[in-house]
C-alpha cells in the first residue's frame, strides 16, 4: 500500500472517528444491557444488531453518496491518483473502518454467550453467523455505494440490507439444525452453520471484489 | 530542446446525450496563462474534467505535462493543482487538517506561502471548513492549490460567486504563481474582465465547438469596430473579415476581425471612427459570428 492510500485510508477514519467511536460505544451498551434477564437480552442485542447494522449505512453514505453529493469528490479526485485507485482505497479504507467497531461488538457478543452462564453455548453459531451476515450485509451496501450515483437506486440498496436482517433472522431460526441446538450447553458445528457461513463469505468476497473489476474500470468518473 | 507543452489536447470528441464537445485541439505552452471563455454550457467544464482525467475522450488524444489522459493521470495530478468552483473540501475537517493532509501528499507543499495565503486569504486555519463562508471556502480551495507549487494550475470558474476585492486578490496570486516561467495556469470563466486582466492567451469556446484562439494581444489588434456614415443611396460592397454589419439608415457600424488601416483607406472618407473592442466585445462578436456560420 502506498503513502497516498496510507494517507487516505487514514482520512477516512478521521473524519469518521465520533460515528467509530459512538457505535461502538452504543453496541457495547446494548451489550451490557443483554448480560441479565431475557427481555433486557432482548433489548440489549436488538441494540447491538441495530447499531451495526446502521452504522455500517451511515458510513457508506457519508463516505461515499455524500462525498459525492457535498463535491468533495472533486477534491479527493484532483489528488494524485486515478479511478482504479480511488475505488481500490475506497474499499480498503471503508472495509476497516467498518471492521473496527464490527470486530469489537462481535467479540463482545461471542462472549458474552460464552462467559454469561445464563445464556446456552450453543447460541454461538447462531451469534457467529449474524456477525458474519452484518458483514457480508455491508459490503453489499458498500458495493451498491461505489456502484451507483443514483439516490434512489442506493435508497433501495439501504431499504432491500435493512430488510434482509430480519429475513435472515428468521431464516437461521427456521433451519431446524441451527434451532435446534440454540439451547444447547455446548455449541454444534453442523453442515448447515457452515453453508450459511461459506455463503457469507462467498457474498462478501463477490462484493467487495467487484468494485475492482466494474466501478474502477468506469472511464467517466463524475 | 523543446519542452513539454503542458497541455495538448489533438481532436477530442467527448459525447453526452444532450451536448457534444466536437474536434477540440488545444495547447498550453509553459510560462502561458489561457483564458478558456465561454457562455454557460459551451464546454468549458466538460474540457477541464477531460484534462484532469475525470472524464474519458470518446475520441482524439489529450496529453498533459507530457502525460496521456486519462490514463496517466496519477503521474501528471503530482504537478498539476486543480481548482473548480464546484469543489468542496470536507465541512467536518478544520482548513489547519486540510493543509496537513494535502502538504503530506505533495512533497512540493510550501509551508511559508501556505501561511503567507492564510494571512492574505484571511483566512482560520483552526476553522472548520463547513462554517466556511462560500469566498472563503474559494480561497481555501486556492490556498490548498496554490501552496503545493504546481507547474499547472487548472482553474474552473475560480472566481465565479466573489466579491471584486478577492477576486483582484486571486488575481494577484494566479500572476504570482508564473515568476517561475516553467508554470502555466488554464482559467476557465465567463467572466472576460478577469481573463483579460492576467490572461496572455485567449481561447474561445461555443457549444462545444472551439471558436477561436489567440493571444490576447492579437485578438486585440485584429477585432475593431468601424462606424460610417454613408451618401444616401450608396451600397456598401461585400468586404473580406468583415463579421457583423449593423446599418441604421446612412449609419454603418462594421465588425472586422481582421483590422488593418487598408481596410480604413479602402471605406474613404466615410469612415467616422474605429473603435478597439473589449475582450468581452470580442468574445460576444466571434460566438455571434461562429454561430451564424455554423447555422445555429
Amino acid at each position: 500500500m502506498n503513502m497516498l492510500a496510507r494517507k487516505l485510508i487514514a482520512k477516512d477514519f478521521y473524519l469518521n472517528r465520533w460515528l467509530i467511536i459512538g457505535s461502538t460505544v452504543a453496541g457495547l451498551v446494548g451489550l451490557l444491557i443483554a448480560t441479565e434477564g431475557e427481555i433486557r437480552f432482548n433489548i440489549g442485542m436488538l441494540t447491538w444488531l441495530t447499531t451495526i447494522v446502521a452504522f455500517g449505512v451511515v458510513l457508506a453514505m457519508n463516505a461515499i453518496a455524500n462525498e459525492r453529493k457535498d463535491r468533495a469528490l472533486q477534491f479527493v479526485l484532483s489528488l494524485p491518483l486515478s479511478h482504479g485507485d480511488y475505488v481500490r482505497i475506497r474499499v480498503v479504507g471503508l472495509l476497516l473502518c467498518f471492521l473496527v467497531p464490527w470486530a469489537v461488538l462481535s467479540v463482545g457478543a461471542i462472549s458474552l454467550v460464552t462467559v454469561l452462564p445464563n445464556l446456552p453455548d450453543g447460541m454461538l453459531p447462531i451469534v457467529i453467523l449474524l456477525c458474519g451476515f452484518m458483514l457480508a450485509n455491508y459490503s453489499v451496501v458498500l458495493c451498491g455505494a461505489l456502484h451507483t450515483t443514483s439516490e434512489g437506486v442506493m435508497t433501495i440498496v439501504i431499504i432491500v440490507t435493512n430488510m434482509n436482517v430480519t429475513l435472515f433472522i428468521f431464516l437461521i431460526l427456521g433451519l431446524p439444525a441451527l434451532r435446534d441446538h440454540l439451547h444447547a450447553p455446548a455449541p454444534v458445528w453442523n453442515s448447515i452453520f457452515w453453508t450459511v457461513l461459506s455463503v457469507e463469505i462467498a457474498t462478501l468476497v463477490v462484493t467487495l471484489s467487484l468494485p475492482y473489476f466494474v466501478a474502477a474500470r468506469r472511464r467517466d468518473f463524475i | 530542446m523543446t519542452p513539454t507543452k503542458h497541455i495538448e489536447m489533438r481532436n477530442v470528441r467527448k459525447g453526452f446525450r444532450f451536448f457534444t464537445l466536437e474536434d477540440l485541439s488545444l495547447d498550453l505552452e509553459p510560462g502561458q496563462i489561457m483564458g478558456f471563455v465561454g457562455p454557460n454550457g459551451a464546454g468549458k467544464s466538460t474540457t477541464i474534467r477531460l484534462l484532469t482525467g475525470l472524464l474519458a475522450p470518446d475520441a482524439g488524444e489529450i496529453r498533459v505535462l507530457g502525460h496521456a489522459m486519462p490514463e496517466g493521470q496519477a503521474i501528471a495530478k503530482r504537478d498539476i493543482g486543480f481548482v473548480s468552483d464546484e469543489m468542496r473540501l470536507f465541512g467536518h475537517a478544520t482548513l489547519e487538517w486540510h493543509m496537513q493532509f494535502v502538504a503530506s501528499i505533495y512533497p512540493g507543499w510550501d509551508p511559508q506561502y501556505a501561511k503567507t495565503l492564510v494571512r492574505r486569504f484571511n483566512l482560520h486555519p483552526e476553522q472548520n471548513v463547513s462554517g466556511l463562508s462560500s469566498g472563503e471556502h474559494v480561497k481555501a480551495v486556492l490556498l490548498l492549490a496554490l501552496a503545493r507549487r504546481p507547474r499547472l494550475l487548472i482553474l474552473d470558474e475560480p472566481t465565479s460567486g466573489l466579491d471584486p476585492v478577492a477576486r483582484h486578490e486571486l488575481l494577484g496570486e494566479f500572476m504570482d504563481v508564473l515568476r517561475d516561467e516553467d508554470r502555466s495556469i488554464l482559467f476557465s470563466s465567463h467572466n472576460t474582465v478577469d481573463v483579460e486582466r492576467i490572461s496572455d492567451r485567449i481561447t474561445f469556446i461555443d457549444r462545444g465547438r472551439l471558436v477561436d484562439s489567440s493571444d490576447k494581444e492579437d485578438f486585440l489588434e485584429r477585432w475593431r469596430r468601424i462606424q460610417l456614415q454613408l451618401p444616401a443611396g450608396t451600397k456598401l460592397p461585400d468586404l473580406p473579415h468583415v463579421v457583423s454589419r449593423v446599418v441604421d439608415g446612412q449609419f454603418v457600424t462594421l465588425t472586422t476581425n481582421r483590422y488593418s488601416p487598408d481596410l480604413v483607406s479602402f471605406l474613404g472618407a466615410g469612415v467616422r471612427e474605429v473603435q478597439r473592442m473589449s475582450l468581452e466585445e470580442i468574445f460576444v462578436a466571434n460566438v455571434m459570428y461562429h454561430r451564424e456560420l455554423r447555422g445555429s
